[in-house]
């Protein structure tokens, strides 16, 4: 009978419960509806969740300026590919603006407005002129660069100014020990600092985009050239994985297994005395870590084609399907005109040269100079604009640099990243 | 006595004793039960004084000293039952630490200082506990809100699991048609196919139908994971219950539903809450669906927590301590729950 009482009870609670839950559940918790075009005034922005703090003060401003208001859906990087084309396959999407990595720009193309007026003559010349390229697809440009990013070279500032290993150095490799700005040195201070424990660089075999930047460096396209062919078996990419590979023996074991976390540890800990990395991480470097306050910041080394960094920009675009694409572009306009808000965010990062040469000689941003000189690189360059771009990193060159770094013959696998290359965009 | 003239159970008693194999414990427990056969001849034996403990008796002293073999028998179910008991707990151990290592690890680590989470070599102890991670996480935007919807999808989702799973359990388990067991194989259907290969058209029908972001579209798509584990676990539940309670039922004026209600479902309760927290934790804890069809106003928590990843670098310690902190009320659900749990868990082993 008590079974029976304690069911009854259950049930009616369970209903009642099922009854609030579905009357309620026409609104969660979370806001209003993430409906595209729900009001005219208020736009949806689909952003990576990393980005989010960059376009936080933009949204404010662009509510003063324009009276449009922001709604940001925030999601991890790894599931908003996904997300994206879900929606888009689907032609009904619950955001006006989205931002999208420049990587899926080939993939979205067709899903995306056009946003050409924005691209003023004025607007080019303060873009990085990589960006500029990228954000033009089939001749028209579907995207306004948000923020951008590229890999720096980072070091221990202490170690480098120490008297005793400045005349060690000098000693064993005859010049002055200073931020590297080769190849050569590169590999010579690496070398150098590799004793007591330390290491002097990282080598990520988890990840392609470094090697890629030595590849432009060593005076080559990345992979494809301009006509789609693939060029991973020149020499230039030979000498790049060659160079890359030299490093191994001055970085910490298991370079096969190295990604950006890893790597990002390392340096911040103290293990590394150099690190090539993501110019946000200057900083993003903890307080209370051993390095806060001893890190120098110099452009990306330079091979004979000079110094050249892969660019990591995002760009804000506006899907064909929004029923809000005037407030939608308004508040992009707003992103362009008032982009030095992202600086302050806790990224720190911005698109136009302006915007990061207002903040280039203040204390905290030393990493801005080398960043617009690494950006402005003559061979500096974006990835190759094909939508199987993704596919190609993960099937054929993140395992080929993870077998050179474990020590692969790098002709061999070259050769055989090529075909694979090939047969993916056949 | 001879040798020969010794009862079975005592030569084999001696021959036990005198070789202690590794499994005394079981040798032990069959010699105590093969001397309760033979008490009669026990009781005529001598009960002369013990012999100082020889390491290895001879067959002839074994023949002699029954009250002392009594003793070792005691001695060596006692001794058995020690080495069983602390095998098992070493064992339970073994797996307490293999699986509540990881979460525990999660929880030193969402009392770590920056620099401490990402150490290397990693440590499990923070060297400085700090409670900043958790005013981090709960204090970011949208947090709250993602909480009260987890607990808004799970717990339709778990009705819903509940309300379709029930009857379709019982119509199966009762009435024993072809097309049911045809419908029992073709539930687990969802479950052999890929979650994201449902999950983007699954997206694509919600919001057509107007569900964009909502708790119901997600509580739908999530019952879609519990219910074939929910049909197929009261089926089982339903299987232990003999007809004859039914028919009892139906004899004292019952309907077949008032028979269902009042004495079958009573019967069922705790395979029932079993059922529920599988359905209640497989949304709770889900996270595709929720990437795939959630943005402002429904997004749960598990996409908050992986929001701390992002491409510019990992938040250990705001994450550790949102996942700690999602991970309460899972917990306390399970120890509230937990006779019912244990109660429908033994339910199918009755069957008989």
């Amino acid at each position: 009978m008590s079974s029976r009482t304690t069911i009854s009870r259950i049930t009616a609670i369970g209903g009642l419960s099922t009854a609030v839950l579905l009357a309620a559940t026409a609104c969660g918790a979370g806001g209003p509806a993430a409906t595209s075009g729900s009001a005219a005034s208020t736009v949806n922005v689909l952003v990576e969740a990393g980005g989010h703090a960059e376009l936080t003060g933009v949204a404010e401003q662009c509510k003063k300026d324009t009276g449009v208001s922001a709604n940001f859906v925030e999601l991890p990087y790894d599931g908003m590919f996904n997300r994206l084309s879900s929606e888009f396959s689907s032609g009904n999407v619950s955001f006006d603006v989205a931002a999208l990595d420049s990587v899926w720009l080939p993939s979205f193309k067709d899903a995306v407005q056009p946003i050409d007026e924005l691209f003023t003559d004025e607007a080019k010349k303060d873009i990085f002129p990589a960006l500029v390229k990228e954000a033009n697809v089939d001749g028209h440009f579907i995207g306004m660069p948000a923020w951008t990013n590229a890999e720096i070279i980072l070091y221990r500032k202490d170690l480098f100014d120490d008297a005793k290993n400045k005349a060690e150095f000098k000693a064993k490799y005859g010049y002055d020990l200073a931020a590297p700005t080769t190849w050569k040195q590169y590999q010579d201070i690496s070398e150098f600092f590799t004793k007591d424990g330390m290491y002097g660089t990282d080598v990520k075999g988890g990840v392609e985009t470094e090697w890629l930047a030595h590849v432009l460096q060593a005076g080559s396209p990345m992979v494809l050239d301009e006509n789609n062919n693939v060029v991973i078996d020149n020499a230039a990419h030979k000498d790049a994985l060659d160079f890359y590979t030299s490093l191994v023996k001055s970085a910490p074991p298991g370079a096969a297994q190295v990604d950006w976390a890893a790597a990002q540890n390392l340096f911040n800990q103290g293990k590394t005395a150099m690190t090539r990395f993501w110019a946000h991480a200057y900083r993003q470097i903890p307080k209370d870590s051993p390095v806060a306050g001893k890190v120098g910041a110099a452009p990306m080394i330079g091979g004979s084609a000079g110094v050249a960094g892969v660019p990591g920009p995002w760009y804000l675009s506006v899907p064909k399907a929004t029923k809000n694409s005037d407030a939608a572009k308004k508040f992009i306009k707003c992103a362009y005109d008032h982009n030095d808000l992202g600086i302050e965010s806790s990224l720190g990062l911005a698109s136009r040269i302006s915007a990061f040469e207002k903040y280039q000689d203040k204390p905290g941003y030393e990493s801005f100079k080398p960043l617009i000189e690494t950006l402005k690189g003559q061979a500096t360059a974006t990835r190759p604009a094909t939508a199987k771009w993704q596919q190609i990193v993960d099937t054929a060159l993140v395992p080929m640099l993870q077998k050179a770094v474990a020590g692969g013959d790098s002709a061999t696998l070259l050769a055989a990243a090529k075909k694979q290359i090939q047969d993916l965009l056949k | 006595m001879s040798t020969a003239d010794t009862p079975i159970n005592d030569r084999f008693a001696a021959e036990a004793v005198a070789y202690r194999p590794r499994h005394a414990g079981v040798v032990s427990a069959i010699l105590a039960t093969g001397t309760k056969t033979s008490g009669a001849t026990a009781g005529a034996a001598p009960t002369g004084a013990m012999p100082a403990e020889p390491a290895m008796p001879t067959p002839a002293a074994s023949g002699t000293g029954r009250p002392r073999r009594r003793n070792h028998h005691a001695e060596g179910l006692e001794a058995g039952k020690r080495t069983t008991r602390i095998l098992l707990w070493i064992v339970l151990a073994a797996a307490m630490v293999l699986y509540g290592f990881p979460f525990l690890y999660l929880l030193f680590t969402s009392f770590k200082t920056p620099i401490d989470t990402i150490a290397v070599p990693p440590t499990i102890l923070p060297k400085e506990w700090t409670l900043e991670n958790y005013a981090n996480a709960l204090g970011r935007n949208g947090v709250l809100a993602s909480f009260i919807n987890s607990a808004q999808t799970a717990v339709i989702s778990t009705l819903l699991s509940l309300v379709l799973a029930v009857p379709a359990a019982y119509g199966i388990t009762r009435y024993k048609t072809p097309s049911g067991r045809v419908f029992i194989m073709a539930a687990l259907v969802t479950r052999m196919v890929p979650p994201v290969a449902i999950g983007i058209p699954l997206a694509s029908m919600m919001a057509t139908a107007g569900l964009a972001d909502t708790p119901i579209a997600l509580s739908i798509a999530h019952t879609t994971i519990s219910l074939p584990l929910s049909i197929w676990l009261m089926s089982s539940f339903f299987e232990a219950v003999p007809n004859d309670l039914e028919e009892a039922a139906t004899v004292d004026g019952c309907s077949r539903l008032g028979a269902l209600w009042r004495v079958v479902i009573p019967v069922v309760s705790g395979g029932i809450a079993v059922t529920a927290i599988f359905a209640f934790l497989a949304s709770w804890n889900e996270f595709l669906f929720a990437l795939l069809m959630t943005a402002i106003r429904s997004q749960t928590t598990p996409v908050v927590i992986a929001n701390f990843q992002t491409q510019f670098g990992l938040d250990w310690g705001s994450m550790t301590a949102l996942a700690a902190v999602y991970s309460i009320p899972v917990i306390l659900l399970t120890l509230l729950l937990q006779r019912k749990i244990v109660a429908g868990m033994t339910l199918g082993a009755v069957k008989g």
